[in-house]
């Protein structure tokens, strides 16, 4: 590895982000390589910690001593990663971990004493690179504050560890730099476009009639709209509020009725054979089928709606429940039996808590299939709300609005898929970090 | 059957550990024969077995030879069709009275894939048998499950979740929460199978430290003759479906033992007298096409 490439492996580590390139390059020349084989031990806790690595290529499995309080123990350390930074702690030069090669690993070492006599000619620098050091040690390998603030310092500033909001900042610029943002708008761009140039610039033949992105952003944005709908009209807010309430209302009861009706179909095969094949016998018709007898069951306008998109909702929710549910490792029923627990017990501790990824895609797919169903309702039978603004605008000949009710459910869809997400995420934090490990 | 109940022997090994260990398994003449569809197969043929109270009793035999189906009795997770299973001369099964034992929290499986509840915190899982039994309050089970963890050398652990730790640790853990219920037998289904070689050196030699200090009775399942030589007090070598003990061969290697027992004369001789016998079974059950279970 020559100097170059080294420095930009520092380049690349957390520590060293910020360093201007020069510097780099003369830390480099302190940098040694070296290359290790899968099981090597490079180093055993309690050992004199004299050199920080950072690897290159390969994977470091780096298990921190038990007492050290570190709230993580465990860590893979892979290119890019820095490791054994006790050599650079001014209180404490001794290992705390045990790092072990999980593969052939390539990593440069670099003096911690050279590395902290080097930073004494450029203070400014070397106190920026080892309060990353200390975020690092808190963050990364969540050691207490403690132990990252021995990080020496060399002005009159003392270190401090990152905390939330720059930490955040940290995050989002690191998202900004990678092309996820970039591809994003890259998508919505071209889709943008399209819709201009084949309505506005190009005319194709099809196209002509259909509003252009021009004149559905003026009507959406006017304070005056031609046709009586924008941002600025209460109109649009009480068209959006209508059908979020019957979503709510027909999501809600959804929820309420098909997450235990799904547990209980997977859980009890008797309660499965009385109940399944009436559910596969109705779970096929189509909800526009359902339509007129919804209108002949129910009085006024609003109840039949929310009964069609609780419907469509209700099988979703219910029958992904029921997979979940017999997707359950048969293993941990088995594990809670042994341990003494009752039918009832093994229901509450494992089959509702195993259920649940299964669970929430049911509900990621039961509020999309509410929506399709809500605007199907409301365009027949409906008063108010974002199908009947479709409908009645296209009968009124008022297209551009047909866009802006299109435009609009696209993101309250969105917003309401998001937050079905997020409420997952924070019942199932166990999954969300699983799954954060595994880089994901 | 009352002529077997009277010549029980007193356990070899259970004598010189100090008399009040408790976890002695009699099995007796055990059958077992499932019954998919009119087809009878028969997986246990006439098993007999005596597992002192106290013993690492190693089960090698062929994948699919019928081993984990008699962990299964024991456990109370399948019936047996013939036979009898005690446990301290108790009974646990026999037909056609008790075809099936109870499970419980004295005898305890380790799975083969790990059954910690991924969405419990590791204490929450080690809590979990006693939180069940609703025998001790939540403040001493919590008290108990926290040293328990720290002798297994997984303090600082208690709060993650088993996803977040390595299949090392989530083995430890799972083996503190059967401990947990002090047990009298834990039943091992070939646990460290998924486990590369590295870490199942370190496994072995942690589930020895453990056992030096709760010595309760193991029935450990696995087709790996290295570790059955290297864990156990006596490899029951079984023949390939149906299956039932072809071998008992004692382990006179001196327990306490650690990793340097493989490289003595002793394992290696251990290793070739077995190494044949597996073998012929294995090729038996290759050429038989039996499927993994």
């Amino acid at each position: 590895m020559n100097q170059n490439q080294t420095a930009d492996l520092l380049k690349r580590s957390m520590p060293f982000q910020t360093v201007p390139g020069e510097m780099l390059e003369a830390i480099a020349k302190l940098a040694r390589y070296e290359s290790y084989a899968r099981g090597d031990v490079i180093y055993h806790q309690g050992d004199f910690a004299d050199d920080v690595f950072i690897v290159s290529s390969g994977a470091v499995q780096h298990t921190l001593g038990i007492g050290f309080q570190a709230t993580h123990p465990e860590k893979i350390v892979r290119s890019g990663g820095v490791f054994g930074w006790a050599a650079v702690l001014d209180n404490q030069r001794t290992r705390m971990a045990k790092t072990v090669c999980m593969e052939r690993t390539e990593l440069i070492r670099i003096n911690g004493e050279e590395l902290i006599n080097f930073f004494k000619a450029t203070p400014e620098t070397g106190d920026i690179v080892m309060s990353r050091f200390a975020t690092m040690i808190n963050k990364e390998y969540t050691m207490p504050e403690e132990v990252a603030g021995h990080v020496p310092h060399f002005t009159q500033v003392p270190v401090t560890v990152a905390t939330g909001l720059s930490l955040t900042m940290f995050r989002l610029s690191q998202w900004l730099k990678s092309p996820k943002p970039y591809l994003m708008m890259t998508g919505f761009g071209i889709l943008l476009a399209t819709w201009y140039l084949a309505v506005e610039v190009w005319k194709l033949p099809r196209f002509a009639d259909m509003p252009g992105l021009t004149t559905v952003m003026k009507e959406w944005f006017s304070k005056d709209p031609v046709y009586g709908l924008s941002i600025w009209t209460p109109e649009y807010y009480q068209h959006i509020w209508v059908s979020v309430r019957r979503i709510l209302i027909a999501f809600f009861l959804a929820t309420v009725l098909g997450v235990p009706l799904g547990l209980f179909l997977g859980w009890s095969k008797t309660f499965r054979e009385y109940v399944f094949p009436v559910f596969e016998t109705l779970r096929p018709i189509p909800i526009l089928a359902w339509v007129p007898l919804a209108i002949i069951m129910f009085q006024g306008s609003e109840t039949p709606v929310i009964f069609l998109t609780f419907l469509a909702s209700f099988y979703a929710t219910a029958l992904n429940t029921m997979l979940g549910v017999e997707t359950i490792d048969e293993s941990y029923s088995r594990a809670a039996a042994c341990l003494g627990a009752s039918k009832w017990q093994v229901f509450r501790e494992v089959i509702v808590p195993g259920a649940m990824p299964f669970m929430f895609t049911g509900l990621q797919i039961s509020i999309g299939v509410a929506w399709f169903s809500l605007v199907a309702g409301e365009m027949v039978a409906g008063e108010y709300g974002l199908g009947y603004v479709i409908n009645t605008s296209y009968t009124m000949v008022r297209y551009p609005t047909i866009v802006i009710g299109m435009i609009t459910l696209g993101i309250v869809g969105y917003v309401s898929s998001a937050l079905v997400r997020m409420a997952g995420d924070y019942m199932m934090q166990w999954r969300v970090r699983e799954l954060a490990l595994g880089g994901r | 059957m009352s002529a077997v109940m009277q010549d029980l022997k007193v356990p070899p090994q259970a004598g010189k550990a100090g008399g009040a260990l408790k976890g002695a398994i009699r099995i007796e003449d055990v059958v077992k024969i499932y019954d998919p569809e009119g087809a009878a197969v028969m997986a246990v043929d006439h098993c007999s077995l005596d597992i002192p109270a106290g013993e690492i009793c190693m089960i090698v035999g062929p994948s699919g030879c019928g081993k984990t189906t008699l962990l299964n009795a024991i456990a109370g997770f399948h019936s047996i069709t013939s036979g009898k299973i005690y446990l301290d001369n108790e009974l646990l099964c026999g037909p056609p009275e008790k075809p099936m034992a109870q499970p419980g929290a004295d005898r305890i499986v380790v799975f083969q894939n790990g059954a910690l509840f991924p969405w419990k915190s590791n204490i929450d899982n080690v809590a979990f048998g006693p939180m069940m039994q609703g025998k001790l309050s939540k403040k001493e089970i919590y008290e108990k499950a926290r040293s328990i963890m720290a002798d297994a050398g997984l303090s600082g652990t208690e709060h993650n979740f088993p996803g977040e730790v390595s299949s090392g640790l989530r083995r430890r853990v799972e083996i503190v929460r059967a401990l947990m219920n002090e047990p009298k037998v834990l039943l091992f289904d070939e646990p460290y199978r998924a486990l590369d070689s590295l870490t199942k050196s370190v496994m072995h030699e942690a589930l020895l430290e453990i056992y030096y200090k709760n010595k309760v009775t193991i029935f450990f399942i696995t087709h790996d003759l290295e570790e059955a030589i290297f864990l156990g007090h006596r490899l029951v070598i079984m023949t390939s479906r149906p299956c039932k003990p072809k071998k008992i061969i004692d382990v006179d290697i001196p327990h306490p033992r650690d990793y340097s027992v493989l490289t003595s004369t002793r394992y290696r001789q251990l290793m070739d007298e077995t190494v044949e016998l597996v073998h012929e079974e294995a090729k038996k059950a290759f050429s038989a096409g039996e499927k993994e279970g």
